[in-house]
Formats: C-alpha cells, sequence, structure tokens
C-alpha cells in the first residue's frame, strides 16, 4: 500500500461511540480511510484497538449513513425525508429556533445529548449561544451516568479521582513512580468489556498482569469475577450498603489509615457513627452476600499498601446515587488511597484545559457568572434539586421530559437533540418519552444514521462526522489531545463545526472574537500555553508536566488549592467526608443506603407478580449502546437481543434455550431471545439496552421495531435521588418472563 | 528454517472479539491469492467460544479464542484431493482457493470446525496465519497484533529465543481437544479444566465458617491436599475429566467427612457441615 498515508490521531467519537481516548493511525488512500489499527506510540492504549474502531471503515462507508441534510417532507413518522444545502438547513434550524424564542423565550427550547463522546463541550456552546439553560441528557433518568459518582467526589473532595493504573505517566507501568494497586474493586464495571468515564478497560487486566488482584462488586459472574480474590455478588441497587458495612468493618476493626484521616480528613467520627448503623448481618441480608465475604473484602482493601476503586454507571444507577458514590469514596479516603501511586489518583483535565464541562465551576469559567446565574433561574429542576442548581449545569432530565407533556411552570415547544437516540437508546419510560416529544413544535436531530429518534421526531437531520472526519481537542484526563481531521465523508460535519456556525448565527457579538473553530481551540488550549499547531507538531499529544496535573502527593506540595497551601480544594482544606457542602444544600452530609423503589423489601406485592429482578445495560465490545446494529461485521456477532437467564429459572418458566420471549411487568412487555447463562443468579435476569433493528420498516408505528425490542419501555420513571442526580431504575426493575405464544 | 506456532493463554482472553475483528478488516473482500480468496460474511476464521461452567456462587466464565490449528497430522488436508491443500515449509497448511472449489469434505474432516464454506464461490476457506502478511515481512497475523491483552503469543517454533518457543518450553501448554497424536502447531495454556469448589461450616450450632480446615483430593494414589481460607471455601482447579475422585476432610475434633464422585461435570459440592466427633 505506497500510496496509503498513515496518520495518528485520537478516537473520541460516535462510530467507536465510546468514551475515546485511544490513540489510532488511520490509513487513508486516495482520501479514503483504508485501515485502522492502534497507536503503539500513543501512551493510552499503547497500540490497541477494539472492535468497534476496527469496524470503523464499515461505520464510515456505511450505505445507510447518513452524508447531507436532510428535511422531513411527509407527516412525522412517514420516513420521507429530503436532501437539502447546509445553508438552507441552517437558516431553517435559526429561524425555526428564533420563532420560538420569540413567542416562548429561549427557555423552551432544549438542548439534549447523549453520551461523553465530545458532545458537551459544542453543546452547551450553542445551547447558551441561544440562551437556554436546559442542557440535558434528556431520558436518562437522574443523569444516572457519572454525574452523581462525578458530583459526589467534587463536593467531598474538591476534586475527581479514578484508579491509578499509571495513565499519567508517559512511561505508563515503567514509570519507578507509579505502584502497582495490590487491590482493584471493579465496582459495578466489568472493565473488560469498554472503556468508560475516560478509563480505558484493558488497563484493569494489565495491572492484573502485573500482580494486581481484584474484588469484583458483580451481581453477575463475569471473567473479572471468575479471576478475583473476592467476589461481592450484591443484589442489584444494594451498592450503598455495602460500602457503608465496608466501612464499619475497616474503622472498627481499626484498619484504617490513621495518620491521614488524622490529617486530612474532616468528619471522620460522624462518618464512624454513621457507619455504625450498617452491622454486617444486616447488610448481609440487604446485599445477599456472606457477612464473612463483605468482611474479609473490606479487610483485604484496608490491609493493602495501595488499593484502588474503578466503578461503573450502577452506582449512579443506585437509588442515591450520589450518596452511593459519596461512600465508596469513603472507602478510598479512610484507607488512604487518595492522591497517591496505585490509589485514587486525583484526576484534573489536562494541563487545566477545559474541553468538555464536567461542573457549574468550568462553566462559569467558560461562559461568565452572571450568564450561568441569569441562566439558572430557569433551569429544569434547580429550584427543586440542590444537585442540579449548584453542582452541574445540567436541567434534570425527568422534570424536563414531565415538563414537555405538562407546560408547566413554561412550555417546552423545541429540541436540538444531537447524536443521541432518545427514542431507541437512554430514555427510561421510553415510550412515554416519544409521545411526549411528538408535541414539539420542532426538532432538529444531528446523527449519523437514521434511528428511531430520527424517524419519529426529527424536521431536520444534520449528518455529523466521526473521529478521522473532524477537528477538535481533548483534556479528558490526559494527555492533552488534539484531533485532526484527515478524510471527508458526504458532506458531514462534525458536531463543532455544526454548532459553531449556529452559534455564530444566534449570538454574533459574543462568538465574533474567534474567526475560526481552532481560534477558539486555541483560545481553550491557553492554560496549556499551546496551540493546536503546537499539539500537532508534537505528534498530537502531550502528557502533563509536573505540577497541578500531573500526580502524585498534589495536596501536600500545595498544588490543589487555588491558594496555593497544603490541603485538598475544599473549604476546609481536608477531604470533608462529614460533607458541610451538602449539608449547606440542605442534603445528609454523610453517606446512607436506600432501598430501591421496587424489590422483594420494598415491594413485597409486586415481587409476588414480577419475581424477577431485571438487570440491563451490562456491555459487550461489540456494540456502544444504541449503536453499531447495523454495522455487519459487529451485529453478526451479536445477532440477536438476548436476554440471560439462568437454566433453572428458564425450565421453571418452560422456556428452551433460544425461545424468543417476553420480559414483561406492569408496563408492558419486550421482546428477547432466551439465552441459558451460568452468568446470572436465578433470581436476576440480564438483558442489553439500547435495542432496536435498523433492518425493520423505519416509518411509525414500526420505527425499527422500538416498541418490540427497547427495553427502556418497560423501566420505570421518574428517578429516585434526593440530590436530583442518581437513581435511574435501569438495574433494579422487577418483571416477569412470559411465552410469546401463550 | 521457520515453523510458525501459536499459544494461546485462555486465562488471559476476555472475549472481546478483536482478533475476528482484525481477521475480517483483513480478508473480507480481500483477496490474498494464492494463499486465501476473500472471506465472506459468516466465516468465523477465528471463533471466540464463551464457556461457563460451575454452579452458584462458584461459576467461572472463560473464552476460548479457536483459529484454524494448522494440525500437524492434518486430517483436512486427508480429505483434500487434486492437490488443494498443502504445507508450505513453514507449517502454514493451505487450501489453494482455485485447486479446492467444490470439496465440501475439507470442511467436514476438520474436528475443530475451524474451516469454512464459501456458498458464491464454492469454496473451502479457513486462517492462514495471515500468511500473505508473513510473506511480506510482517512478523505476526492481525488477529495477534490486535489483542489487547496478549492472550495470542505467535513466532517460530524452531527459534527458542521466540515467545511462543519460550512458552511452549516452560509452561504446560496442551492441545484443544479432540487432543491430536501430534501435537499441532497452535496451542493452549489455562483451558478450562474440571474443577471442584465448596464451603465447609462448624457444625457445632455457631455455623462458624471453618478456616484452616484441610480438605484433601484423591485420585487414584495421587493426593492433593489444601486447607480452606477464611470463610470456609476451598477450591481445586485443573481435575482430569471423567475420572473418580474422592474428597476427604478432616479436622481436629470433628468427624472425617467423605465425598465419592466422577468428574463428568464441574460439582460445587456447596457447603459442607462437619460435626463434633464423639
Amino acid at each position: 500500500m505506497d500510496d496509503t498515508t498513515v496518520y495518528r490521531t485520537t478516537a473520541w467519537s460516535a462510530g467507536p461511540g465510546c468514551h475515546g481516548g485511544c490513540g489510532q493511525k488511520l490509513h487513508v488512500k486516495n482520501g479514503k480511510l483504508v485501515r485502522i489499527e492502534g497507536d503503539e506510540n500513543h501512551p493510552w492504549n499503547q497500540g490497541r484497538s477494539c472492535p468497534r474502531v476496527l469496524a470503523m471503515t464499515q461505520y464510515m462507508y456505511h450505505p445507510d449513513r447518513i452524508t447531507r441534510p436532510l428535511k422531513r417532507v411527509g407527516a412525522r413518522g412517514e420516513g420521507k425525508f429530503e436532501p437539502i444545502s447546509w445553508d438552507e438547513a441552517y437558516d431553517t434550524c435559526e429561524k425555526r429556533l428564533n420563532e420560538i424564542k420569540r413567542k416562548y423565550g429561549a427557555e423552551s427550547a432544549i438542548f439534549v445529548q447523549g453520551t461523553g463522546r465530545d458532545i458537551g463541550g459544542p453543546i452547551t456552546m450553542l445551547a447558551y449561544s441561544y440562551g437556554s439553560p436546559n442542557w440535558v441528557q434528556l431520558g436518562l433518568s437522574g443523569h444516572s451516568c457519572y454525574t452523581p459518582r462525578l458530583g459526589a467526589m467534587k463536593t467531598v473532595m474538591g476534586d475527581f479521582a479514578v484508579a491509578d493504573c499509571s495513565q499519567y505517566l508517559e512511561r505508563r507501568y515503567e514509570d519507578p513512580q507509579w505502584k502497582v494497586p495490590e487491590i482493584i474493586i471493579t465496582w459495578g464495571q466489568n472493565s473488560t468489556m469498554g472503556c468508560p468515564d475516560g478509563f480505558f478497560g484493558s488497563w484493569v487486566v494489565d495491572c492484573m498482569k502485573l500482580g494486581t488482584r481484584i474484588i469484583a462488586v458483580e451481581p453477575r459472574n463475569t471473567w473479572l469475577s471468575s479471576r478475583a480474590l473476592h467476589h461481592l455478588q450484591l443484589r442489584p441497587g444494594t451498592d450503598g450498603a455495602l460500602a457503608l458495612a465496608m466501612i464499619n468493618v475497616i474503622i472498627g476493626e481499626g484498619l484504617y489509615d490513621k495518620e491521614f484521616v488524622a490529617k486530612w480528613v474532616q468528619g471522620f467520627d460522624a462518618l464512624r457513627e454513621r457507619a455504625a448503623q450498617y452491622p454486617l448481618d444486616e447488610v448481609a441480608k440487604i446485599t445477599e452476600i456472606p457477612a464473612q465475604e463483605i468482611a474479609a473484602a473490606a479487610r483485604a482493601f484496608a490491609r493493602a499498601k495501595q488499593a484502588a476503586v474503578q466503578w461503573g454507571v450502577p452506582v449512579d444507577m443506585c437509588p442515591d446515587g450520589t450518596a452511593v458514590a459519596h461512600a465508596i469514596t469513603c472507602l478510598s479516603v479512610i484507607t488512604g488511597n487518595i492522591d497517591k501511586p496505585g490509589g485514587q489518583v486525583i484526576a484534573r483535565p489536562s494541563h487545566g484545559v477545559t474541553s468538555y464541562p464536567f461542573s457549574t465551576e468550568e462553566l462559569v469559567k467558560l461562559y461568565g457568572a452572571d450568564l450561568i446565574a441569569r441562566l439558572n433561574e430557569k433551569r429544569i429542576g434547580a429550584d427543586v434539586y440542590p444537585m442540579v442548581k449548584n453542582f452541574r449545569g445540567w436541567a434534570q432530565p425527568d422534570m424536563v421530559i414531565d415538563q414537555v407533556e405538562s407546560g408547566v411552570p413554561y412550555p417546552v415547544k423545541a429540541a436540538w437533540i444531537q447524536t443521541a437516540n432518545v427514542v431507541g437508546g437512554q430514555s427510561a419510560r421510553a415510550k412515554f418519552h416519544l409521545e411526549a416529544l411528538k408535541k414539539l413544535e420542532f426538532i432538529a436531530v444531528v446523527d449519523l444514521f437514521h434511528n428511531p429518534t430520527t424517524m419519529a421526531l426529527a424536521d431536520i437531520i444534520l449528518p455529523a462526522a466521526t473521529f478521522p472526519e473532524k477537528d477538535s481537542i481533548r483534556s479528558w484526563w490526559a494527555p492533552l489531545i488534539s484531533i485532526k481531521k484527515r478524510v471527508q465523508v458526504g458532506e458531514c460535519k462534525s458536531d463543532w463545526e455544526i454548532n459553531f456556525e449556529l452559534a455564530k448565527r444566534f449570538n454574533p457579538e459574543g462568538m465574533k472574537r474567534w474567526k475560526t473553530l481552532e481560534d477558539m481551540f486555541n483560545e481553550r488550549l491557553a492554560p496549556s500555553k499551546m496551540t493546536v499547531a503546537d499539539l500537532q507538531q508534537q505528534g498530537g499529544f502531550k502528557m502533563p508536566e509536573d505540577g497541578p496535573f500531573k500526580p502524585y502527593f498534589r495536596h501536600e506540595r500545595g498544588l490543589l488549592r487555588p491558594d496555593g497551601k497544603p490541603g485538598f480544594n475544599t473549604k476546609s482544606g481536608k477531604i470533608e467526608v462529614y460533607c458541610d457542602t451538602f449539608e449547606g444544600w440542605g442534603m445528609d452530609p454523610l453517606p446512607f443506603y436506600t432501598e430501591p423503589p421496587q424489590s422483594e423489601r420494598s415491594t413485597p406485592e409486586l415481587f409476588k407478580k414480577y419475581p424477577l429482578v431485571m438487570i440491563t445495560g451490562a456491555r459487550s465490545q461489540l456494540f456502544f449502546h444504541a449503536e453499531h446494529r447495523q454495522i455487519p461485521w459487529l451485529r453478526e456477532k451479536l445477532p440477536d437481543p438476548t436476554v440471560e437467564i439462568h437454566p433453572e429459572t428458564a425450565k421453571k418458566y418452560a422456556i428452551y434455550d433460544g425461545e424468543w420471549v417476553y420480559l414483561e411487568n406492569d408496563m408492558g412487555r419486550v421482546k428477547r431471545k432466551a439465552k441459558f447463562s451460568l452468568q446470572v443468579k436465578r433470581h436476576h435476569v440480564h438483558t442489553m439496552h439500547g435495542w432496536w433493528m435498523p433492518e425493520m420498516e423505519g416509518k411509525a408505528p414500526s420505527l425499527y421495531g422500538v416498541g418490540d425490542f427497547q427495553i427502556n419501555n418497560i423501566i420505570p420513571g421518574p428517578q429516585c435521588a434526593k440530590s436530583g442526580f442518581g437513581g435511574g431504575q435501569y438495574k433494579t426493575t422487577l418483571c416477569t418472563l412470559a411465552k410469546i405464544s401463550a | 528454517m521457520t515453523r510458525y506456532g501459536m499459544v494461546i493463554d485462555v486465562d488471559r482472553c476476555t472475549g472481546c472479539f478483536n482478533c475476528f475483528l482484525a481477521c475480517r478488516d483483513e480478508h473480507a473482500g480481500n483477496d490474498h491469492r494464492p494463499v486465501s480468496a476473500a472471506q465472506p460474511a459468516g466465516h468465523s476464521w477465528i471463533k471466540v467460544q464463551e464457556l461457563e461452567r460451575g454452579s452458584f456462587p462458584k461459576v467461572k466464565v472463560s473464552y476460548v479464542p479457536v483459529p484454524c490449528l494448522q494440525c500437524t497430522d492434518a486430517p483436512c488436508m486427508r480429505a483434500a484431493t487434486g492437490g488443494a491443500m498443502a504445507r508450505r515449509a513453514d507449517g502454514i497448511v493451505i487450501i489453494d482457493p482455485d485447486k479446492a472449489i467444490g470439496q465440501r469434505d475439507i470442511v467436514s474432516a476438520c474436528p475443530y470446525g475451524a474451516v469454512f464454506w464459501n456458498d458464491v464461490e464454492n469454496l473451502p476457506q479457513k486462517c492462514t496465519f495471515c500468511a500473505h502478511l508473513l510473506d511480506d515481512g510482517w512478523t505476526e497475523p492481525r488477529c495477534v497484533e490486535a489483542c489487547p491483552v496478549q492472550a495470542l503469543v505467535f513466532g517460530d517454533l524452531e527459534d527458542p529465543t521466540s515467545d511462543v518457543a519460550r512458552l511452549i518450553a516452560q509452561k504446560p501448554v496442551e492441545a484443544l481437544a479432540p487432543v491430536p497424536a501430534e501435537p499441532p502447531p497452535v496451542r493452549y495454556l489455562g483451558l478450562p479444566t474440571r474443577f471442584v469448589a465448596g464451603e465447609i461450616v462448624l457444625g457445632d450450632g455457631s455455623e462458624e465458617c471453618a478456616e484452616g480446615v484441610s480438605v484433601s483430593l484423591r485420585k487414584g494414589q495421587q493426593t492433593f491436599t489444601i486447607s480452606t481460607d477464611n470463610y470456609g471455601d476451598f477450591e481445586f482447579l485443573g481435575l482430569e475429566a471423567d475420572t473418580e475422585y474422592v474428597l476427604s476432610i478432616e479436622h481436629a475434633g470433628y468427624e472425617r467427612f467423605e465425598l465419592h464422585w466422577n468428574s463428568s461435570a464441574d460439582p460445587n459440592i456447596g457447603t459442607i457441615v462437619i460435626e463434633r466427633a464423639g
């Protein structure tokens, strides 16, 4: 392939679909991507890829890909669209959204994103340029994906932290500063099956090879749990009780890090008292884990010289997910595992650059305190939920859809939906979302393929780009990265390009200081003292140098606080396990446990009718959420939506392996193919989310079979978290199995 | 003389399918004659089999990648006619994409299901270790390059310093079942074996988990002994299939416990309560 050029870049977009970060080599021939493979020079993934990256050529050049802007020409749901020019598409969006703003106020347009793949930056820029405060992961009940964990960490510790797998060090595992975690708790995360939250899944396996032992907090039996030192096979949603019981063991047996606690922890005695309310025997009953196993795992974690927690979305999906994240954070804190090698490493956006705002603090930095304060007055949920008001500039998703339906306290009239398949993807009570959104006067959808959302709702569709087709920057977490466009597919544009153009139309004054997108990237890169060109010259990425953005022991060296004093970035300078900030917001200052809203304990009558706990959302490397069902190489290995059923349970329901069945509860029923599996306990079933069938009829009422296969049709809302963050019932909903023929 | 081989470390394989996707990327729509014709949909020149064994709470999940094993005494080659198959000097078994047309027997001869039928081309096809790349100077096939956990180790069996030769020399590598008389160039580490697991509780009313209890497993004249861990659990791995075993538990002051069984499955013995002697 002599006329092929190889370009190095970083993946972060629809296509791989995940939260990105890995370096990839693009083999480009005649302007077309012909092969892609991991970049061995990139410290993040060290040459590795995944099935979704390896299938990128199929994804990018798929015959069904939307490559020109489209306008709807029939009724919504008829599936009739016509290609239009970008100018016409922009003009239409500008005109219709401005009409809505004039008639109802800017807050009447909502700006909807899905998972975190280079979308938070462009969509907030657009929403705020337009003047709407309502930026939301619509349908994701309780914003139960990372936001509760981020909120708990930021409030309690003043910073975010992640399991230290040497990802901040260019030489990685060879760097003498780093230490192998003796223990990693994989808490509600099957690390080998994906790379969420800025964490490369295979890092856990790398550490295992170097001697790390795993404590798997996981209701299912997986490759990882099979190889764990302890497998805490908990009842879904009881993570908070488990964490508090472990804290109780560690404090009760004097296994906590006394020096660290004395020096750096506020409210330890209060935590001790709170944890004492979670005795082992009681928690064993709550969690279905034998008491000795909980104790043994707690001891192993506490006795390790350094130990880390790599956690997942089930933490957020517990009732009161923020409180659960608070409890798990306390485990790392009281064992002195914060900001040290092989523990929980403080995670800051590389070089202090914000390309993707995780907190209100960062939004204020980008857009100014005045605008954010003014917008907060109208932000849906900010007057009800303390964390929605104070931690992150999201509108509260469950309240947003209720307001779309009710029009109270003000009407919602338009939606900008960007690379988020609301109808086929994240929405709990998915059918309610579909019906409510149909009422809107104008809906623009930015996406790469038709899906149930485009078909049912879109008035205008704008074709988005994948990472080889776009320019961007990334600072989640390290290194600092510049993503460079190398190919063009049809007329597709990146989310940044699309939103930059429209933001200029809505806010010409505010946006005029940037002529090009690169000007804006360069301004955002300013804290690094580098430009896009500088980054490109250095190979496209740069690891942080010693200082506030590189570990370790920054709290001792005065590198975490704006005043330069030693300590953590909180009011007291200590980690506030008793959290004054939570208290000030009218929340419980200490972690606590809430029973799932549907369970044998909380709803015994319902449990009689629906005796199976339905776990949804476990990952496969083949699909990311609702993407990839139309990619032949990937779909071939997982052609049907299955439900994993323990063979003995299946026998009870007279179901055979491979039979199509219904999962059923009071909300309705969803089709699945039975897969006998020992990976689930007898009274659990597991099924993957995000299923719709690109090969089925797209127009309504079929909408690619979303009515039959979208599991979130039978996941209830609203969320159950006092903070407003957490508690989507994706892992704790009760159901039963029914034969289709009956 | 180079002779290629592979060791597949099953204990490392997490079932991510990178190997399958890399194979697709290399072969789908790409004709690499003379060593291979283009791979159609539906073929898995490297399969990834998911295996579950045991019972609650002792369940183990493993993934076993299976490419063509390039058998030393290859049944597919015996089934081929008219020079449709040949072994190269480097040991790679090649199906000639032109001469093998119509020869379905090559598919059915493979005991590992590693040869696939191409309905359109009327052709049997399989993994070639990416011979076209090796001939082009590559040191490993695409699947090996793509494995994120280095579960696939490839190299020259004749070079004692190669990773693959060292693994074979130093580790208990095995052949995939059905085990052929001659070990094939593709061999395995950590293939799932039978195991027995259970938990011991003292039966004196306390229902205490019994830590440090001696548990023995006897097979003919061989005996293995371990102690229960701090919550009374024990586990013996690596048992032979379809073999008679005797499990015995001895603890001072308690009655002896003995269990005979045949390892036709992975029994989770469950909780064993040992009673006070006398």
